[in-house]
């Protein structure tokens, strides 16, 4: 079951357009980046992988990996890297690179993006109760009650400790916002401007 | 000599408190040695006066009853002249046994035996008197080998100030190195490619006067011994020389036997990395887009080279970055099992990578080439895609061979004769005499073979970690990658470390005295020709080749090539061979001043001959650490296992000693002693004396031999309380108070 070629011209193309992309020469596989990340288990490929299929030239598979857009930034995988690759900064740059050619790896990533967004942009702050509420609302009125009933101990331990105000649906009560929200936006829409990525 | 002998007891370390001093003394007259001192601190300034007045006073035999012969050495040395017996009594007899006082009288027989047996040897010693060559020593060296390390090996040896011969078969020198276009980087950063430097080393050797280079020539004969080596060469040409340094360097593993595996000679484009680098020297290297190599071609499989030869995946990188450097854009793949970068090599895997040199990891099969319109593809498993891949396009595959030395496989002689498995060992000894006959390098007028010994994989070695340079012929010694594959800066180093040895063995040659690893040890074994029956155990044995024949078999020794083992002394059945301190009658007789009980008392008695290098110390530092054991057991130190004549054991067991054990040395491939096939061969003797007990109606189940090396301090008291209880199921000895 060969598969493809080699083929030198994909990893070129990452070597120049992705963010650090050039790091993934470095990289002897020795897969410490692999293990030591958290998410190993939801993870398809891990970092080791997909810097092979980068070498391989494996354009499909890595644009189209989840995997590029799991990463939390813990930043364990660029700590032990013994070669100093620049996980992160390469996963990141991989994912922009991916959202810029019209790929979107992960639509949940990119769904709880447009909650994070939408949070910020309508108050400048990140609501512990109401972006994940906008979040799991997003599968649909069903589907996210059931998911909130889920994640129902977590929200009563988060309460009992005043870690969280109680709210009976996203904008209910509505949160305050803060000081200067104009100039916040006027930020947020530059910023905007200038990314390559679609966040939703 | 006439001997004065003396003793001194040590009270110190609680040996006062624990043995009665004044039956020492009683014992010690028994045994012939009347003038005994006691003292409380034998090794303080106080004590060594005492016994320095009396040194000075005349004494020249001195009998020190206290701690280990291993410690305190310099304060209980006084001079080559005055002989030093040292009876352990702190660990032997204190340390070891229990402080019960119903042990007591058990602990002073114990310190009484050592005691006896230390006044035997006393009486038998010698001062021994070094072995001078009859002709005036000569200290030159011989460096076999133009290459890198024969370059550096003639160095070093002018620089030290010994005329120096260089031998080369070439027309020039530079070896391997004169065929290299680059050296992979050798000092920080380790990004850049070197040049090999050779001009300057072969200008440095042509400016020196102390060098006298033989190119075209090779050696037609090495006669003689260490100290005495002469050397005839193809040229016609004979010099003396004391010591040989042999650089012969190395032999790329023939690519014809990868035929099958890797289709080497299907293709033009399918070279070796030694092609490539004949290639790269040639400035051939423009118009090449794709280049793969294969790492392991033959290296770490079991049909081809088992071992790792270390360099070829530093040399594919550097072969690597030199097609990158030709063409920046050209599609270089390395295709590996692991990538091996010792030392500093690590930057150089780094730099290739940063190159854009893709390495794919692969599993212990061989990638499948194959050629279609005059390019190249390769399909290979992808260990980190776990899948198959393909590299297509490519315009030449590079097999990254590994290194065999320059050397021709010797099995050992030792081996043979004893045959401790016969067919195998005639089989090998056919092959690699078949080998010899059309192949030497140094042509040893050796009674045991013109070539030197080799292990498994034909390096000359003695053993590559322990004892680097050592072969095991004293006097010559091996440098560079005839002795373990290795890269150039490594080479230099080896060779000034093996031209070093070799200057030493040629000044101990001089003096008569032990190179390694008793090193100025001047006894030498010594023959009483007249009772020699010519069965030519020792000259087979000697794992040194010490010792010739002449045409009758009558045994001619080479004293000067002889490491002091005694291997020859434990071979011979007819007990002629001994040395001025350490013979056969010596030990025999200590076994003989055992006191042994009747029977009824029982109280068995157990010898043990231990190793004085691995095993003596073990059970010093068992005895330091506090381990207890039977009060039965006296041990008795040997130079080698190898060295134990079969009549000890005979001696033991008829003055009605009830077991007998060995210590030595691991044997087998683990083997780690400058001795060799010591213990290996008292194990085979010993397997072949049972049937001779059988015979006597002594159970085999007496005699015993045990490996110990010298950190199983902890094994020593479960070995020795196992061996007693054997001894207490069989019974005492029939043999006793006969």
């Amino acid at each position: 079951m060969a598969t493809k070629a080699y083929d030198k011209s994909f990893r070129e193309e990452v070597y120049q357009n992705v963010d650090s992309g050039e790091d993934v020469k470095l990289c002897m596989q020795c897969g410490v980046c692999g293990i030591t990340c958290p998410l190993r288990g939801e993870m398809t490929h891990g970092p080791r992988q997909l810097w092979s299929l980068i070498r391989a030239g494996k354009r499909d598979e890595v644009m189209n990996s989840p995997d590029i857009m799991l990463c939390t930034s813990c930043y364990s995988c660029k700590v032990r890297c013994p070669r100093g690759v620049k996980v992160i900064d390469v996963m990141h740059g991989l994912a922009h690179y991916a959202l810029e050619q019209g790929i979107v790896p992960r639509k949940e990533t990119s769904k709880f993006g447009k909650a994070f967004w939408d949070s910020i942009y309508k108050t400048g702050r990140v609501d512990e109760t109401e972006v994940p509420m906008r979040y799991t609302l997003m599968a649909g009125p069903i589907h996210g009650i059931f998911n909130m009933l889920e994640m129902m101990d977590i929200g009563r331990a988060l309460l009992a400790h005043k870690r969280m105000k109680f709210k009976i649906g996203p904008g209910l009560p509505p949160s305050k916002k803060i000081k200067g929200m104009k100039g916040l936006k006027k930020m947020l829409d530059k910023a905007k401007a200038m990314s390559p990525g679609k966040e939703g | 000599m006439d001997k004065n002998q003396a003793c001194y007891l040590c009270k110190g370390c609680g040996l006062g408190e624990a043995l009665d001093f004044d039956n020492l003394e009683e014992v010690l007259g028994e045994s012939g040695v009347s003038e005994v001192k006691t003292h409380d601190a034998l090794c303080s300034p106080d004590g060594v006066a005492l016994i320095q007045a009396d040194v000075d006073g005349g004494v020249n035999a001195v009998l020190i009853g206290a701690c280990s012969s291993r410690v305190k050495t310099d304060e209980f040395n006084f001079g080559s002249q005055v002989i030093v017996e040292r009876a352990s009594l702190r660990e032997q007899a204190l340390y070891c046994s229990s402080d019960e006082e119903e042990a007591k009288e058990d602990r002073q027989m114990l310190a009484a035996d050592y005691l006896r047996m230390s006044a035997v040897k006393l009486a038998k010693s010698n001062v021994p008197v070094p072995f001078k060559l009859e002709l005036e020593p000569e200290t030159a060296l011989l460096v076999v080998g133009g290459g890198v390390a024969g370059i550096n090996a003639a160095l070093a040896g002018a620089k030290a100030g010994v005329q120096v011969y260089l031998v080369e078969k070439e027309a020039a020198l530079g070896g391997f190195l004169g065929k290299m276009a680059k050296l992979a980087p050798e000092s920080p950063p380790y990004q850049e490619l070197e040049d090999t430097g050779l001009e300057e080393l072969v200008a440095q050797v042509e400016a020196d006067g102390k060098i006298k280079v033989y190119t075209g020539n090779t050696v037609d004969k090495t006669a003689g011994a260490p100290g005495n080596f002469t050397i005839t060469l193809s040229g016609g040409d004979t010099f003396r020389c004391g010591a040989i340094v042999q650089a012969t360097g190395w032999l790329p593993y023939e690519p014809e036997k990868l035929a099958d595996e890797l289709a080497y000679g299907t293709s033009p484009g399918i070279i070796t990395n030694v092609d490539m680098e004949a290639k790269a020297k040639a400035g051939d290297l423009g118009g090449l887009n794709g280049v793969a190599f294969i790492q392991c071609a033959g290296s770490r499989d079991q049909n081809h080279l088992p071992y790792c030869s270390a360099v070829c995946c530093t040399v594919s990188l550097k072969q690597a970055m030199m097609v990158k450097e030709a063409n920046p854009e050209a599609a270089v793949y390395v295709i590996y099992k692991d990538i091996r970068t010792p030392g500093q090599s690590e930057e150089v895997y780094r730099e290739a990578q940063r190159k854009g040199v893709v390495f794919i990891r692969r599993d212990e099969d061989y990638p499948k080439i194959s050629e279609s319109g005059g390019k190249l593809a390769i399909e290979t498993k992808d260990m980190t895609l776990n899948d198959t891949v393909e590299i297509d396009e490519l315009d030449m595959v590079v097999l990254a061979t590994g290194l065999k030395p320059n050397n021709p496989k010797v099995v050992d002689a030792p081996l043979v004769a004893l045959g401790m498995d016969q067919e195998a060992a005639k089989k090998l000894a056919a092959e690699s005499k078949a080998q010899c006959d059309s192949w030497s390098v140094l042509n040893l007028q050796y009674r045991q073979g013109p070539n030197l010994p080799t292990l498994k994989y034909a390096y000359p070695d003695s053993h590559f970690i322990c004892f680097p340079y050592e072969t095991r012929r004293t006097g010559i010694y091996t440098a560079g990658a005839v002795r373990r594959p290795m890269r150039v800066s490594q080479a230099v180093e080896d060779a000034t470390g093996a031209a070093l040895k070799a200057i030493q063995a040629a000044h101990a040659a001089a003096e008569g005295v032990a190179v390694h690893p008793r090193s100025g040890d001047m006894s030498f074994p010594e023959f009483a020709m007249q009772r020699c029956t010519q069965c030519k155990r020792c000259t087979e044995e000697c794992p040194f080749g010490a010792i010739n024949e002449d045409e009758k078999a009558n045994p001619l020794p080479n004293p000067t090539r002889c490491r002091r083992c005694g291997v020859c002394m434990g071979a011979c059945p007819e007990r002629i061979i001994s040395f001025k301190n350490y013979s056969v009658d010596m030990i025999g007789s200590m076994i003989k001043s055992i006191d042994v009980p009747e029977e009824d008392e029982e109280k068995p008695r157990v010898i043990v001959l231990a190793c004085e290098n691995d095993a003596l110390p073990a059970i010093d530092m068992a005895a330091r650490k506090g381990h207890k054991w039977s009060p039965y057991i006296r041990f008795i130190p040997v130079r080698c296992l190898g060295s134990v004549n079969l009549v000890w054991i005979a001696d033991a067991l008829s003055s009605g000693i009830d077991g007998v054990m060995l210590f030595g040395c691991r044997h087998g491939e683990d083997y780690q002693c400058h001795f060799i096939k010591g213990s290996e061969l008292a194990n085979v003797r010993m397997s072949k004396i049972s049937e001779t007990l059988d015979r006597l109606v002594l159970e085999s189940d007496r005699v015993r031999v045990e490996e110990i090396s010298f950190n199983e301090v902890d094994r020593i008291p479960e070995i020795i309380s196992e061996f007693m209880e054997t001894i207490e199921e069989v019974g005492p000895n029939p043999y006793k108070g006969f």
